[in-house]
Formats: structure tokens, C-alpha cells, sequence
């Protein structure tokens, strides 16, 4: 007889699903903190075998609610892999999962500051930095630049179709640092004007090319092309381990009202818009990332993986993202 | 289209179309005035010049010429319209030319990539469509103005496969592409184009992947300024360019933006400029322009020459 997976752990599941709970951040300690929930909630046979296939079912549930995001299942291997490590009773089991989560959750809210402070290192002194989109670990980095007193300017791209160059400049100017707003056509325009560039990352993909908001490989091409450096700012848990086996990161087109209105669209039948919301940075074009480990070289991304998800890679390996069950894998 | 005007749209005249304005408020002064006022409308549109399209090397290459036949030709009201009417004549022409020059590089089954809606871009368009060479476009928004979403406009009417998309998607989706057709504001002597913001950076990305890039330019867009050193200083316009007053009443009171109209694109980017007098090498440029003016260094007046001359003759 199976344990029930508790309702809190439910609900969780059913608002990352929905997307009330949005932001590969925020998903991804959701679901470490339903993880400890659910561990915390057993009250199933006091066998530790019977626990960890509780707990690989309610890792199955969550991965399950959004298979493309790459920090929810990062999330669920973190805690999974240390309860696989983990040795002993219920109770040492129930006590790592718990440990897993809290560090999991601890180090993610952590890694922004951490990133901000390595990054910030890494600019140069009078800087003009360029950004594009907005990323909250790309403004950690200027930000905390600034307070160091390196940053001279700051260039932030509109970012069509949404304009989250716009938050980004709200986020920034909070801070005092300056910073002009230019449109997305104009970065190769601008890049003589720019010292190094700092973007964020959606997905970095384990042969070190960066998936990220539309216009981030051209940001990269233009710097590259006029000798600036371009770091890319990522959380560990944005690496994919599903990579690892040639997975393609798949790029969502979104709606094309966002580009331009439904009416304009309905009268004009000979025209597709694409809209897609991310491009693929190369890690030629990349100088670093800056994790909240330390900085690497993108052909290192591996490290990461291998550091972080290593045992998920052995589950992935046989299984592929989306396809792994928890349940399946375990050892009798 | 009021979303799109709260999106920065507008309607912004091309090179050639604001060449034709100039030539239009020629005419009417013209057949209205006296000698004067020409040489003040003439004075009036330099100083505009400088102020609006500091670039359009095509608007000043007509008014070099407008100038010279001032200064050596005794006025006559008729005779002056009629000039005028030729000189129209002329650019259409080389418009028209340069279009079809440039057509004949598409292939059939070519998927072509641009930005803007130039005067001798649209008319390769429409020459491609007669031909019945019904290529792909993709067709880049095109920020500030997003001129881009009239070209798909104008291209849907002809009946072309269209995808439309936002300026940053150009190097995403290049590598559908085949070739990259550009229009120019002006051409420098070493081959550079300045053409609309964005131009260098699809050029660029084209390049990376290997689709060739074409430059649709007429010789009247030949700035021959350039080859005594004159930098082509790009103007620059603010978030009146990016956005309606509600969008910005919406932002940050300090919210500060840049929006640049041009940018240059390096002659080593581009594969060919289409003249009206056949295709060529952008580094060719200075042997262009001496078939043009007969000479290299060609002896070109300064429009300020040109105005000091005028007055001696007209004013006193």
C-alpha cells in the first residue's frame, strides 16, 4: 500500500504547473521545499526502502509539472542525490532530505549575493557595462560593481517584444547606478562605447553554450567582434544535466500578438511572425560564467554538472529528462 | 496601429523619399517666387539638412547640383522647373536601375533577409514579384520607427511568404536565410554603408553564417565628401524615437534612452553594392566615382561655396 503524497506537496506541484509560482528561482526552491515537506510528512511503513520510493514519487510528481524548465528538476536531483548518498533508518533518510532542501534553498537565495560579489571582481575599473534583458544575477554583478565604485556607465537593451530592458533600468537606477536605455538594433552601434558585457542565463548547456533571452548571441557576436568580454552570470542550478546526452534546450516561440497586435496579423495573411524567446549563445563568444562556485570557462559548464548533478547524470544517462522516474530507478 | 504607435512606430521618410521632398518644395517655390526665394529655400533645406539628415548623401548630392546650375545658368522660372523635373527623373531612374541590378542576383528559391522600407528597396521588391521570383523574406522590425512592419505591409500586398520579427531574432534566424539585401542612407569612399540601424549588425551576423549581403544604393548615394576625410557624423535621436508620451509618463522620471537611426556598416561585410550602373565591390567605390565626375579626387563644390556664390549672384 502506497503512501499518500501529502496535499501541500500537491499544491505546490499544481501552482508550478499553472505557472503561479514563476522564475527559474523561485521554481526551483518550491519544489526542494515540497521535497522536505513530503519527507517530513511521512508517516509510512518505517522501512527505509519504502521511504525512498515515497520520496522518488513525489520526485516523479514534481518533475512532471514543467518538463522543458531546467531549475525544477535541478532542484528535485540536488535533494534526490543526497538521499540516494544518504545511508541508515527512516529517520537518518527523512534528516538528509531535509538537510538537502534547507541547503538547496539556502544556497540559491545565497547565490545571487555570491555571484554579484565575484562578478564584481571581474569589471574592469570606469566601466561601461552593457546588459541586455533583465537577469537579477547580471544586475547583482553591476550592481555590486557600482558599489565598488568601477562602474561609469550602464547600457541596457529594450529587449522587444516584452521591454524587460525596462525593469532592468528601474532595478539599476534604484541602485544609483546610470545607466541609457538603447534599442536592441543599436548594440553593435554602441559596443565601442562598452568596456564588457553581462548578461544572465536561462540554461547553460553542458558543452558551455548559453541559452538565453532573444539577442544575447548577437550581443556576444558584436563584442566579440569588437574585443569586449562578455560574462554571462548563471545560478548552478540553470546548468542542464539532460544536455549531458545531446538533449536539444528547446526554444519556445511565443505568441505573436506580443510583437504586434491581432488585428494587424488578421490583415496581413501572407505574413508569419516568429516570435521565439531564446537564442544560443556559442561558448566561443563567452569569455566566463560566473557561478556562485567561482568563475569558469564555458567549455568547463561539465564541471558544474559533474559537481552539482553528478549523480543525476548516471539517472539521465539511462533515461533521458522527462523520461526518468525516480521510482523506476531505485534498488531493491 | 496605436499599439504599435505606443511601441515607437512611426513613419519616417527614406532616403530617396526625402529627396523627392526636397525636389517637390523646389518646384512649388519655384512656380510661386522669385529667383530669391529659391536661394532662401535653398538655404532653408541645408540648414534642415544639417539638422535632419545630416547623412542623406543623396539630398546633398542634389543640392550640389541644384546649386551649380544656379550659379552657371541665368534664372529662368521655367527652365528651373524643368530642371528640377529632370533631376527627379534622373533619380527614379537610378532607383529603379539599382533595384533591378540587385534583382538579378535572387535566385528563385532564395529566402531573403532585410530591415526598413527604402525607396529602391521596395522597388526590388516589386521587380522580384514582376519577375515572378516569389522568394522568402524575413523582414526585421526595424527599431526606432519599426519601418519594418510597413515593409511587411507592402510585401504582403505583393504576395511574397513573409516572417516577420524582432530586430534582436537576426541572428537566430539568419541561418534560414540565403542572402541579405540592405538599402543605404549613404556610401563612404572605402565602401562603408550607412544604412539604418541594425544594418551592420545583420551584416555582421550574415557574415558569421555565411549569407551573403547585398547593398541596394544608387550612385547619388555616393557621399564623395568622404574621400577629402569628412567623417559622416550619425545622428541620434532620444525615447521620443522608442515610445508614446503614456509609455514614458509610465517610466522612470530619470529614464534616459539613446536612439541611434544609423550605423556603418564595413565595406569587408558586404559582397556587393547594386548601382544603377551595374554591381561592384564596395572597396570600388573610388573608381566609381571617378567614371561619375571624370577625375579622382573629383572637384566637388561645398554646399557652403555653393551658398556664398548664390548670394553674390541673387542677393546683391
Amino acid at each position: 500500500m502506497y503512501m499518500k503524497i501529502p496535499e501541500e506537496v500537491f499544491k505546490i506541484a499544481e501552482d508550478i504547473k499553472t505557472m503561479r509560482i514563476r522564475g527559474a528561482g523561485r521554481i526551483a526552491r518550491a519544489a526542494a521545499k515540497a521535497l522536505k515537506i513530503a519527507a517530513q510528512k511521512y508517516d509510512g511503513v518505517n522501512d527505509s526502502y519504502e521511504f525512498r520510493r515515497f520520496m522518488a514519487r513525489v520526485a516523479d510528481l514534481l518533475v512532471s509539472t514543467r518538463p522543458t524548465a531546467v531549475s525544477l528538476p535541478n532542484a528535485v536531483y540536488y535533494v534526490m542525490y543526497h538521499l540516494e548518498k544518504a545511508e541508515g533508518n527512516v529517520a537518518e533518510l527523512r534528516d538528509a532530505v531535509i538537510h538537502a532542501a534547507d541547503t538547496f534553498i539556502a544556497e540559491s537565495l545565497e547565490a545571487v549575493k555570491k555571484i554579484g560579489i565575484i562578478g564584481a571582481k571581474r569589471i574592469k575599473d570606469d566601466a561601461v557595462v552593457l546588459t541586455h534583458c533583465h537577469s537579477t544575477a547580471a544586475v547583482s554583478v553591476i550592481v555590486e560593481a557600482y558599489r565598488m565604485g568601477k562602474i561609469r556607465h550602464v547600457y541596457s537593451t529594450e529587449t522587444r517584444p516584452f521591454f524587460q530592458g525596462r525593469i532592468t533600468f528601474r532595478h539599476l537606477t534604484r541602485e544609483g547606478v546610470p545607466v541609457t536605455q538603447i534599442p536592441d538594433s543599436a548594440v553593435r552601434y554602441i559596443m565601442h562605447e562598452v568596456d564588457q558585457v553581462v548578461v544572465g542565463a536561462d540554461t547553460v548547456t553542458s558543452n558551455g553554450a548559453v541559452v538565453n533571452k532573444i539577442g544575447t548571441s548577437q550581443v556576444a557576436l558584436a563584442a566579440h567582434e569588437a574585443r569586449v568580454r562578455v560574462f554571462v552570470a548563471a545560478e548552478t542550478y540553470k546548468f542542464s544535466p539532460a544536455t549531458v546526452i545531446g538533449e536539444l534546450v528547446p526554444i519556445e516561440f511565443r505568441d505573436p500578438t506580443e510583437i504586434v497586435p491581432a488585428d494587424w496579423i488578421a490583415s496581413h495573411p501572407n505574413v508569419r511572425v516568429l516570435n521565439p524567446s531564446f537564442d544560443i549563445t556559442p561558448p566561443e563568444y563567452i569569455d566566463a560564467i560566473i557561478t556562485e562556485l567561482g568563475v569558469i570557462p564555458p567549455q568547463s559548464a561539465i564541471l558544474i554538472l559533474l559537481e552539482r548533478f553528478g549523480w543525476a547524470l548516471e539517472k539521465i544517462k539511462q533515461g533521458g529528462i522527462g523520461r526518468i522516474r525516480f521510482e523506476e530507478t531505485l534498488e531493491e | 496601429m496605436e499599439e504599435l504607435i505606443k511601441n515607437g512606430y512611426s513613419r519616417r521618410e527614406s532616403g530617396t523619399e526625402y529627396m523627392f521632398l526636397i525636389l517637390e518644395r523646389f518646384k512649388a517655390v519655384a512656380e510661386k517666387g522669385e529667383p530669391e526665394d529659391v536661394i532662401e529655400a535653398y538655404k532653408g533645406i541645408v540648414d534642415e539638412l544639417k539638422e535632419r539628415r545630416p547623412v542623406n548623401a543623396g539630398a546633398w548630392n542634389i543640392m550640389r547640383e541644384i546649386g551649380k546650375y544656379l550659379i552657371e545658368k541665368d534664372y529662368d522660372k521655367d527652365s528651373f522647373i524643368s530642371f528640377i523635373e529632370g533631376l527627379r527623373k534622373k533619380i527614379d531612374d537610378s532607383c529603379w536601375e539599382a533595384a533591378r541590378v540587385a534583382s538579378h542576383r535572387v535566385l528563385r528559391d532564395d529566402t531573403i533577409i532585410t530591415l526598413s522600407r527604402g525607396v529602391c528597396l521596395r522597388r526590388f521588391f516589386k521587380i522580384l514579384a514582376d519577375t515572378g521570383k516569389k522568394v522568402k523574406v524575413y523582414v526585421m522590425e526595424s527599431r526606432p520607427g519599426m519601418e519594418g512592419i510597413d515593409l511587411a505591409d507592402y510585401l504582403d500586398k505583393l504576395g511574397f511568404e513573409i516572417y516577420l520579427i524582432v530586430d534582436s531574432a537576426a541572428r537566430f534566424l539568419v541561418k534560414n536565410c540565403t542572402k541579405a539585401f540592405i538599402s543605404a542612407e549613404a556610401v563612404a569612399v572605402n565602401g562603408a554603408v550607412v544604412g539604418k540601424v541594425g544594418s551592420s549588425l545583420l551584416s555582421l551576423a550574415s557574415n558569421e553564417a555565411r549569407v551573403r549581403v547585398y547593398v541596394i544604393a544608387p550612385l547619388y548615394k555616393f557621399s564623395p565628401e568622404t574621400i577629402y576625410g569628412e567623417l559622416l557624423k550619425l545622428p541620434e535621436g532620444d525615447w521620443t524615437l522608442l515610445m508614446s508620451p503614456d509609455i514614458r509618463a509610465m517610466l522612470p522620471e530619470n529614464y534616459r534612452a539613446r536612439a541611434p537611426i544609423y550605423d556603418v556598416t564595413p565595406p569587408q561585410y558586404i559582397d556587393g553594392i547594386a548601382t544603377d550602373v551595374g554591381l561592384f565591390a564596395p572597396q570600388a567605390v573610388p573608381v566609381i566615382l571617378k567614371q561619375i565626375y571624370g577625375s579622382f579626387p573629383p572637384r566637388i563644390l561645398r554646399v557652403d561655396e555653393i551658398i556664398e556664390s548664390l548670394e553674390k549672384k541673387y542677393m546683391w
